[in-house]
Order: structure tokens, then C-alpha cells, then sequence
């Protein structure tokens, strides 16, 4: 029944009652969807506890999660908010060019190595965090130098002459783990 | 056999009687070859389904990176999404207790339902 979906696409369907004060307020994260794929593998890493916390009370309430699951979601969203909040502080620069990047080539990850290995480092320098993908078989494929996918090849900018690395591929020496 | 003469024949039919090495690569270095290139496919086509887009394979690793991304990002949407519904539930209940002084219950569960309809102001002040 709750996956029944409301189409509140006229403007007199705006309902812009707050939450009563009996609610903690909490900003919500506001990034689109290019950035938040971005810093995706960042809030898991920082914010799995909160992420699962949120997750299994869901599961253990079904039909009233909405409302049993206000305090965990306002967890998950400020965890989230501050990962967002420091990248843009410490590395907005490599950020922007990623998600741009993205944006760009139909968020496929694959086409933005390059910007995502510069993204990964300047996060991994200042915040501790790193993206790891569970599970993964040999080197993990975000840290591949060769992207068979890819429109260019990771090593080289479209334009640039071939032979001539711009960045070192992060996981071309790291030991299948 | 005598002397022979030279004949129309003798021009196509080159090899048999002349000795001279048949033209072109020999059938079987042209079926190894063919292997060969068969082969090398099929070894690239196996590398691009280990690592394609597609959900379905179980070594697919990019499909696998974008699994987990969007399993990250899960719960921070559904929390903003729970919140808003859980904000236009309880709008919806408030107006309802002022206008009629009652909450009428109109579900016999406790689950939460989504709207189907919403009531809507006569003129907005927007």
C-alpha cells in the first residue's frame, strides 16, 4: 500500500507546513544527483553505522517506519551532510571536476577515472576516507589504469597526445587483495 | 609419354603436372589463423563481460560499483523522503483535528498509508 505513488505535480499540492517543534529540525543534504554519486562511496564509508542503524529500523517497523525511524533518518541525513560538507571544504576543487565529469557522460562512472582517482586521493589526504567496493574480484575496478569501457583511455584527456600520463593509475600496481 | 603440347589445359592446371606450389596461404594455416582470431575474440568478449554494465553477471564489477554506490546513498534518500511524508501526514492530521475536531480513523491497521488524494486549498497565497 505505501509504495502507491502521489503525484504532486501541481503547485496547490505544495504542502509547506513544517514539521512540528516536537520534531528536531535538520537541513536536508540538497545535492543533486551527479555529487551525491560522487561522494557516494565517502557517506558509506563514514556513515555505514548510521546507514544500517537507519536500515534495520525500517525493517523491524514495517508500515510505521515513517514515523518510529525520524530520529535514525535525522542521523543518516546530518552523517551524509557532513561528509558532503567537507569535501566541499577540503577538496571542492577535484569534486566539481568529477561530478561534472559525470554530468557530462551520463553518470558512468568508468568515463571519470581520471578525475575520480585526483577526487579519491585529496579525500583520502584530509578525511580518512576511502572508497572500497565489497567483494571486489582482483584489482578493484575503479582503480583499473585501463577502463575498456571508456570513450578515452584513463591515462589520456580527449585531445591530449596518447603516451603522455596526466595521472598514475592508483591500482596498477596494488596487489589483487 | 612423349612429346606433349602445350595446351589449354596445361595453363590452368598448375600444380599437378608442373610442380609449382599451389597460390596463397595453405588451407590449414588459413583455419589455425581463423582459430586464432576466434579465439582472441572470444578472450576480449570475456574480459568485457566481467567488467560490463550489465546486472544480470556475477563477475560484473562495474555493475557491482554502481550496486554499492546507490546502496550508500539509500537510506539518506529514504530518510529525506520519510521525513516529508511523515511532515504532510502530520499537516494533513492537524488540519483535520481543526476543522472537525477529530481524527477520523479511516484505515483498520496501524500501518502507515500513502495519500491517494490530497485536499487542496481553494486559492493559494503563494
Amino acid at each position: 500500500m505505501a509504495a502507491r505513488k502521489p503525484i504532486f505535480n501541481q503547485q496547490v499540492l505544495v504542502d509547506t507546513t513544517p514539521l512540528p517543534d516536537s520534531v528536531p529540525k535538520v537541513n536536508e543534504v540538497g545535492a543533486t544527483s551527479a555529487p551525491l554519486l560522487s561522494a557516494s562511496f565517502f557517506i558509506g564509508a563514514r556513515c555505514r553505522p548510521y546507514n544500517d542503524d537507519y536500515m534495520q529500523c525500517k525493517t523491524e517497523n514495517p508500515g510505521k517506519g515513517e514515523f518510529e525511524c525520524l530520529k535514525e533518518g535525522r542521523r543518516v541525513t546530518r552523517c551524509a551532510a557532513s561528509v558532503v560538507d567537507d569535501i566541499n571544504k577540503h577538496c571542492l576543487d577535484e569534486f566539481r571536476k568529477h561530478w561534472q565529469c559525470l554530468d557530462n557522460n551520463n553518470h558512468q562512472l568508468w568515463q571519470c577515472r581520471k578525475d575520480e582517482w585526483k577526487l579519491n586521493k585529496c579525500v583520502f589526504d584530509n578525511l580518512k576516507l576511502e572508497k572500497t567496493i565489497p567483494e571486489a574480484q582482483g584489482i578493484p575496478v575503479h582503480l583499473r589504469s585501463k577502463q575498456i569501457y571508456a570513450h578515452y583511455p584513463a591515462l589520456r584527456d580527449p585531445g591530449q597526445a596518447p603516451f603522455k600520463k596526466a595521472v598514475d593509475a592508483p591500482g596498477a600496481e596494488a596487489p589483487a587483495s | 609419354m612423349g612429346e606433349k603440347r602445350i595446351g589449354r589445359s596445361d595453363i590452368l592446371d598448375f600444380g599437378s603436372d608442373r610442380n609449382l606450389p599451389a597460390p596463397g596461404f595453405k588451407p590449414a594455416a588459413l583455419v589455425l589463423g581463423m582459430g586464432a582470431v576466434c579465439v582472441w575474440g572470444f578472450y576480449k568478449l570475456g574480459q568485457g563481460i566481467r567488467e560490463q554494465n550489465a546486472d544480470r553477471t556475477v563477475n560484473s564489477e562495474l555493475a557491482r560499483e554502481k550496486m554499492w554506490s546507490r546502496i550508500h546513498l539509500i537510506p539518506l534518500l529514504q530518510a529525506e523522503e520519510d521525513r516529508d511524508l511523515a511532515r504532510r501526514h502530520m499537516a494533513d492530521q492537524a488540519r483535520e483535528k481543526q476543522l472537525t475536531g477529530d481524527n477520523f480513523k479511516v484505515y483498520n491497521s496501524d500501518r502507515f498509508v500513502r495519500p491517494t488524494y490530497a485536499v487542496t486549498p481553494a486559492n493559494t497565497t503563494k
